[in-house]
């Protein structure tokens, strides 16, 4: 795939999922006008963010404050190259793919903390701080877990992660990865019961200060890193592109589509958690269950 | 090729020869410190392409690397933070000893 | 290697020099952190280049996750953590910059005047798996030998920042410090 193709390719994937997310988002929240204006309101709300004047902190870090939400976007576009859509349609399927995906979801913590810190305002800031301090408690648990589907199939690589699950889904084989993966998932896109940085409690948090065009491309970069989980979910535990009868990238978007809804349902269907519960939670509950998966697969795999 | 990567390592090392020098806060000491471990790393990885034949030995040392750069950040932070309970302060003038 | 290759690490090799300056050119102290984790990321960039993909990539993984530590440490202990103020925290500056500039000189010299052997990396050669092997086969005690110390490291740490200590509690007569700029420094 020559270079213009994969970015179109990539663009096109990305702003389709996070058009997905908007719409469920809405249905799932039984906003009125059902799914028809929901169908219509990530159109309407986008434009809507494209006129609408910016507001203004004193003294922010400018720089920083533009920079933050491409981050997040480019950090979701990266971690969607490693994955393979059909046996040859993958961007980049290089050889320690999932250590390219695990890298480019650490990397949102740096994109939040700096959304939180740059506007120079004190809610965004004590957001910024509960998701740095939650980050630290997920990320090594998703990490464990994602590099853990590389056991069976003796390769870094997604496109062979895939490959070896053949026979057997990793969520058979693996079946604690996949819970740990949504929990932390979620955590990572902070959705669902996890939206600490972004509670109402805080107004907002890291969002509060946003406005205009650089909050469409936030809250379009969050969906993003949203389908980028849902997609390589897919791929390393439902066995991505296998599948009879159907074409591999209908099988690709089927067990994506299904993981994204799972997500964005989560987001109606839980409380949000307390960020000092959630760090218990990371350590005392999810670290431990990511042990016992590594563990089990080696044992499984020798 | 290997020229040029050496040259870059050499570049990065000096600013971070520079910024572990002059620096009076720790924290700021321990970043010229992981600046010249990231000088180190590029060296490694460059004689280990350039010069080895793909020995995976070469690789190994910068697992090693890494390892000690994690080792000097937790030392260092934890350092900083015990300076930090007897001074009220992290900057490095007039620290003579360990213990109080 | 290609064109395309040389060009990258040109390019990032820069990138990894200015950002690495700027870290000690900023007054704030988020900036400086990142600014450092910006450096590593383009060497990662240029492992990447080198054929070695898998430490290249755990390197910019690390250095997330520890860059944002350390830009919460500094902004818990500096006293102008936002850079809102210009700020200079330097001693013995002069020296400094020479010895910087010093040990750059000494290595370009080496790098340019000696003779290196050209063997590169056989193409075709997968790099990641050989280190997987390496690191579980002929090495492991080395490798283990870092585990452990990393482990060692973990209570060591825990040990010196603990409030409770042999003598006493640790801020135990801890004074801020003056205001006024200290004798000696800078």
């Amino acid at each position: 795939m020559n270079p213009v193709q994969a970015v179109l390719f990539i663009g096109v994937v990305l702003g389709l999922g996070a058009y997905l997310v908007a719409v469920l988002d809405r249905v799932f929240a039984g906003a009125p006008g059902g799914l028809r204006s929901g169908l219509m309101w990530p159109i309407r709300r986008t434009a809507f963010l494209l006129v609408q004047r910016r507001s203004e902190t004193e003294r922010p870090d400018a720089e920083a404050w533009a920079l933050a939400p491409a981050l997040l976007a480019a950090l979701a576009a990266v971690g969607l190259t490693a994955v393979p859509f059909t046996p040859s349609l993958a961007v980049a399927d290089v050889s320690a793919g999932i250590v390219l995906f695990g890298a480019a979801m650490i990397i949102v913590m740096v994109a939040v903390f700096l959304q939180g810190w740059s506007p120079n305002s004190i809610f965004p800031l004590i957001a910024a701080y509960r998701f740095a301090a939650m980050a630290l408690s997920f990320g090594i648990p998703f990490s464990l877990v994602v590099l853990t589907t590389a056991i069976p199939a003796e390769s870094l690589s997604v496109g062979a992660v895939v490959a070896s699950q053949e026979g057997l889904w990793n969520v058979v084989r693996q079946p604690l990865g996949l819970p740990v993966y949504l929990v932390t998932g979620a955590a990572v896109a902070f959705w669902g019961p996890f939206r600490i940085p972004e509670g109402t409690d805080l107004a907002g948090g890291t969002a509060l200060e946003a406005s205009g065009p650089t909050l469409a491309v936030w809250r379009i970069a969050r969906a993003g890193v949203l389908v980028t989980l849902s997609v390589m979910g897919a791929a390393i535990f439902l066995g991505g592109h296998l599948g009879p009868v159907l074409p591999g990238w209908a099988w690709t978007s089927v067990k994506s589509v299904a993981l994204l809804t799972l997500f964005v349902w989560s987001g109606h269907a839980f409380a949000r958690m307390r960020v000092e519960r959630f760090v218990w939670f990371g350590w005392v509950i999810l670290l431990p269950i990511a042990l016992v998966d590594v563990f089990a697969s080696g044992i499984v795999a020798l | 090729m290997i020229e040029v990567i050496l040259l870059i390592s050499a570049a990065i090392f000096g600013v971070g020869v520079y910024g572990a020098l002059s620096q009076q806060s720790f924290v700021m000491i321990m970043m010229g410190l992981e600046l010249m471990i990231n000088a180190t790393v590029l060296a490694i990885v460059a004689f280990w392409w350039g010069t080895t034949g793909g020995d995976p030995r070469g690789q190994l040392l910068v697992v090693v690397v890494l390892a000690v750069m994690a080792i000097e950040a937790a030392m260092g932070f934890a350092l900083v933070t015990a300076v930090y309970r007897v001074r009220k302060a992290d900057i490095t003038e007039k620290l003579k000893r360990l213990r109080n | 290697m290609s064109a395309l290759q040389t060009f990258g690490i040109v390019i990032f090799g820069v990138g990894a020099v200015v950002s690495g300056w700027l870290v000690f050119r900023t007054d704030s102290m988020v900036r400086a952190a990142y600014w450092l984790m910006a450096s590593f990321v383009a060497v990662g960039a240029i492992l990447v280049t080198l054929d070695s993909q898998f430490l290249g990539l755990i390197l910019i993984l690390m250095m997330a996750g520890e860059m944002t530590i350390m830009a919460i440490f500094m902004v818990m202990f500096m006293m102008n953590p936002a850079g809102l103020n210009p700020m200079v925290m330097v001693h013995q500056h002069r020296t400094a910059i020479a010895a910087g500039v010093g040990s750059f000189l000494l290595l370009a010299t080496v790098a340019l005047v000696a003779d290196f052997p050209a063997d590169p990396v056989p193409l075709g050669a997968d790099p990641t798996a050989e280190l997987g092997f390496e690191l579980l086969g002929r090495s492991m005690l080395v490798f283990e030998s870092a585990g452990v110390a990393l482990l060692a490291v973990m209570i060591g740490a825990v040990a010196v920042a603990g409030k409770w200590g042999r003598f006493g509690d640790a801020d135990a007569g801890s004074v801020e410090p003056e205001l006024e700029p200290e004798e000696g420094g800078s």
